[in-house]
């Protein structure tokens, strides 16, 4: 559907064939609902930009919230600036603000003077192909593909009084904005109950009696006496910060400014709640509609701007500014409470660039730089026991933190016990800072200090079969077997494979040799020992 | 002859003060007179870095030295308060560590942070952070090479902190063909020790299992110490090591002040 076949007098819903009598030169694609979901996915991502809390209304609809987010824009022209993008990429919107998500959808979609309202399953014309290629593309551009997209806004402010304005917006609107199915919405005009005022007259009793809980519930909603919960896209973010720029910028000092001066806000806001998060998201929006985020995660909660704004600068060099970037957003995920850390007031920091994680006034007591035997002293002198362990351990999440920057996501780990007894699955990565299950490794069975990843073959002789070897050769090199222990018979889960597939010679019998200039080696010998054929042996670790 | 040894001890004092950059810090004491008495201060000197180096297959896949670091770094980040503990950082380029190998030589798992880079600049940059970051105890690298530049840099890092470096040299896989290259001597190395597998003696005469692990030490080069030779086996008590042999064919490099003054 679009405008110009509005005007030939066609509406959504009806079927094919009455729309090609009325215009024969109608052009129709099939309908692709799973495009379509998909490019409204999209839009709502690119929504993020006003607030981040984005619902999707299928089938071509979306809620967002934008409590307070007037303030950001100054007045009311939040709903005219989406609306003004929408139409610059090809997409014509319509839209309300209303103190509740009913009451919005309502407004958007029928208000009386607005072109078009929507409908389900009717013929698409239009672009179609240029539509669906640009939503594959770099994603850069809005698709095209929603024509009569009227996205609702929704706002739930004390600019808006509730109550009188709404009932007095929503009154003559026609049921059919109360999303209602379609037998209730029939049944009530077959009444000659044409418009939500006339509705919301009679007695709540007898509509309850006549059509259902449902109504009642619609009619709550929209007037706001009754919650409604909408299925966002992310779940909505309390700590997102927006700063826009006069124009566009795309110099990395700016960028590292910007960043720097939204991370601030950020943080302040989390500090006023009291709390710090673990995952920070810095989204550089650029001027063609495409987002760039940046993620930093930290092992500890933290609310420090500075320490965040140093482990975002690596990151700002992957951004591509393309025009230039236009607005930037930040968003604070897995919000945990955190006190305020009070430092003790005498205690020195050595080596430390920044005052740790103490946000009050006293740490103001600059830290001298000077070399690190002198501060030996100090630190036994000034500073508790408890200080010291509390400056310890957020020293060592920064340093997680500024390294996982640096080197990746998984450069940095604890080895954690993996109850398994083959030995190269018995090591698991575990996250730095994540609780520890307290398990030890089998102090009784000694391990190598080096563990190949293959075990390499050498050539070995044995004189008994069940014998640790006299003499091997490995590397090209020959080692002649002075001490041994062993056997230690480790044999395969066999729970994890099939139980056809599972036969008794998968074993591998690991023996701990030392040669005649001491070096001790991990070696074993795969499966068991079969008359004819020679057994096969391995080096698979060194011992210290 | 009091009165010239008084002034002579004043004199040392002030020869040695020179020779080590600052004022002679904490120590780590080794468990044997032997070992550190050769050691300025009576211990690895904490505070600073140290240089771990094998020779043949233990440049290339060191399991003595790795060893042999371990147990420093184990006693290093042991216990908590002033004389160390702490965390300690791995960081390495060829990830074949083996954790309950290290937690078999007293290197608790929980106060053990890996790091896996991907060049030699990489793994010394992360070193130098390391050292900078308050709670680390004990950081050892693996590298290949080590420039003087970067050797001051790494220094500089353990003054801040007072936390100690290991540095292992580790020779990458080299293919066929290839021959290894020139170890370079020069650097700012506290100490520079050298670690070689030894025979070990089982337990007790008479059983023929393993026994403890020895290793040749040899301690090439130390500021303010003497250099030597000892075979030592991992230490059971509060100390990291025991000397079991001290090797006397070592030939040590005596100082004529010092001649002098015994004579």
């Amino acid at each position: 559907m679009n405008a110009a076949a509005a005007a030939q007098g066609l509406a959504p819903g009806w079927k094919l064939a009455d729309a090609l009598a009325v215009l024969p030169g109608l052009k129709t694609a099939p309908a692709e609902p799973d495009a379509e979901a998909e490019a409204l996915q999209a839009l709502c991502d690119w929504c993020v930009r006003y607030s981040p809390a984005v619902a999707p209304d299928p089938p071509d609809g979306l809620f967002l919230e934008v409590s307070g987010m007037e303030a950001l824009w100054g007045g009311g022209s939040l709903l005219a600036d989406l609306i003004a993008r929408l139409a610059a990429q090809g997409i014509p919107a319509q839209g309300a603000i209303a103190a509740t998500p009913g009451a919005a959808w309502a407004l958007a979609r029928f208000t009386p003077g607005r072109p078009l309202p929507s409908g389900e399953g009717f013929p698409r014309t239009g672009a179609r192909d240029s539509g669906r290629r640009s939503a594959r593309g770099a994603g850069a551009a809005l698709p095209p593909e929603i024509p009569s997209s009227s996205p609702s806004l929704r706002e739930r402010g004390p600019s808006f009084s509730r109550g009188e304005k709404d009932e007095a917006d929503l009154a003559p609107l026609p049921v059919a904005a109360l999303r209602l199915d379609p037998d209730t919405d029939a049944a009530l005009r077959r009444l000659g109950l044409k418009t939500i005022g006339q509705v919301r007259a009679l007695p709540r009793a007898q509509l309850a009696r006549r059509f259902g809980q449902r109504l009642l519930l619609r009619l709550d909603q929209a007037a706001g006496d009754l919650e409604e919960a909408l299925p966002y896209r992310r779940p909505p973010a309390p700590f997102f910060e927006r700063l826009a720029f006069v124009e566009p910028i795309a110099a990395p000092e700016d960028l590292a400014r910007a960043a720097g001066d939204i991370l601030e806000k950020l943080c302040a806001a989390l500090e006023a709640r009291g709390s710090g998060a673990r995952r920070f998201t810095v989204t550089f929006h650029r001027v063609d509609g495409k987002p760039l985020p940046l993620t930093v995660g930290a092992a500890l909660a933290g609310r420090d701007p500075r320490r965040l704004a140093r482990l975002f600068a690596p990151k700002l060099e992957t951004v591509d500014p393309g025009f230039g970037l236009e607005a930037v957003t930040a968003e604070a995920e897995l919000v945990e409470p955190l006190a305020p850390r009070q430092a003790p007031l005498a205690v020195a920091f050595p080596g430390s660039d920044e005052p740790g994680k103490a946000t009050d006034s006293l740490a103001g007591a600059r830290p001298c730089r000077r070399t690190g035997d002198h501060f030996a002293g100090t630190r036994s002198d000034a500073g508790t026991a408890k200080a010291r362990a509390m400056k310890a351990e957020t020293g060592a999440a920064d340093l997680v933190d500024r390294l996982k920057a640096r080197l990746g996501e998984d450069a940095v780990w604890r080895a954690e016990v993996n109850e398994s007894w083959v030995p190269e699955r018995t090591v698991a990565h575990a996250q730095p800072f994540a609780p520890r299950s307290g398990r030890g490794w089998d102090p009784a069975r000694p391990r190598p200090l080096r563990l190949f990843e293959r075990p390499e073959p050498i050539e070995a002789i044995a004189p008994v079969p069940d014998d640790p070897p006299r003499q091997f050769r490995w590397r090209g090199r020959l080692c002649k077997v002075r001490a041994a222990e062993g056997p230690e018979r480790i044999a395969e889960e066999w729970w994890r494979r099939p139980i056809e597939a599972v036969g008794p010679a998968r074993v591998r019998d690991y023996y701990r040799v030392e040669d005649a200039d001491g070096r001790r080696f991990w070696l074993f010998r795969a499966g068991l020992y079969e008359p004819g054929t020679p057994p096969r042996w391995f080096v698979h670790g060194l011992f210290e | 002859m009091t009165a010239r040894a008084g002034v002579l001890d004043v004199l040392r004092a002030r020869v040695a003060a020179i020779e080590t950059s600052s004022k002679p810090g904490r120590v780590l004491p080794l468990g044997d007179p032997r070992l550190d008495l050769s050691l300025p201060g009576g211990g690895l000197p904490l505070g600073r870095w140290h240089e771990l180096i094998g020779e043949g297959l233990e440049a290339e896949d060191p399991a003595a030295v790795t060893g042999f670091a371990a147990r420093l770094a184990a006693a290093l980040s042991a216990g908590d308060g002033e004389m160390g503990g702490g965390e300690t950082v791995w960081v390495f380029r060829r990830d074949d560590l083996y954790a309950p190998g290290l937690a078999g030589l007293g290197l608790d798992p929980a106060r053990l942070l890996f790091v896996a880079a991907r060049r030699d600049a990489d793994v010394l940059a992360a070193a130098e952070d390391a050292l900078r970051a308050a709670g680390i105890a004990a950081v050892a690298a693996e590298v290949e090479a080590l420039d003087l530049v970067a050797g001051r840099r790494l220094q500089l890092a353990c003054e801040r902190t007072g936390a100690t470096g290991l540095i292992l040299r580790r020779r990458r896989a080299l293919r066929a063909g290839e021959k290894a290259a020139e170890r370079a001597e020069a650097t700012a190395a506290a100490t520079r020790w050298k670690i070689a597998p030894a025979p070990s003696r089982p337990e007790q005469p008479g059983f023929t299992g393993l026994g403890p692990p020895r290793w040749r030490v040899e301690l090439e080069r130390c500021r303010g110490g003497r250099p030597g030779a000892w075979i030592v086996e991992a230490g059971d008590g509060p100390h990291p090591l025991r000397v079991v042999a001290e090797l006397a064919d070592h030939q040590l490099q005596e100082t004529p002040a010092r001649r002098v003054a015994r004579g």
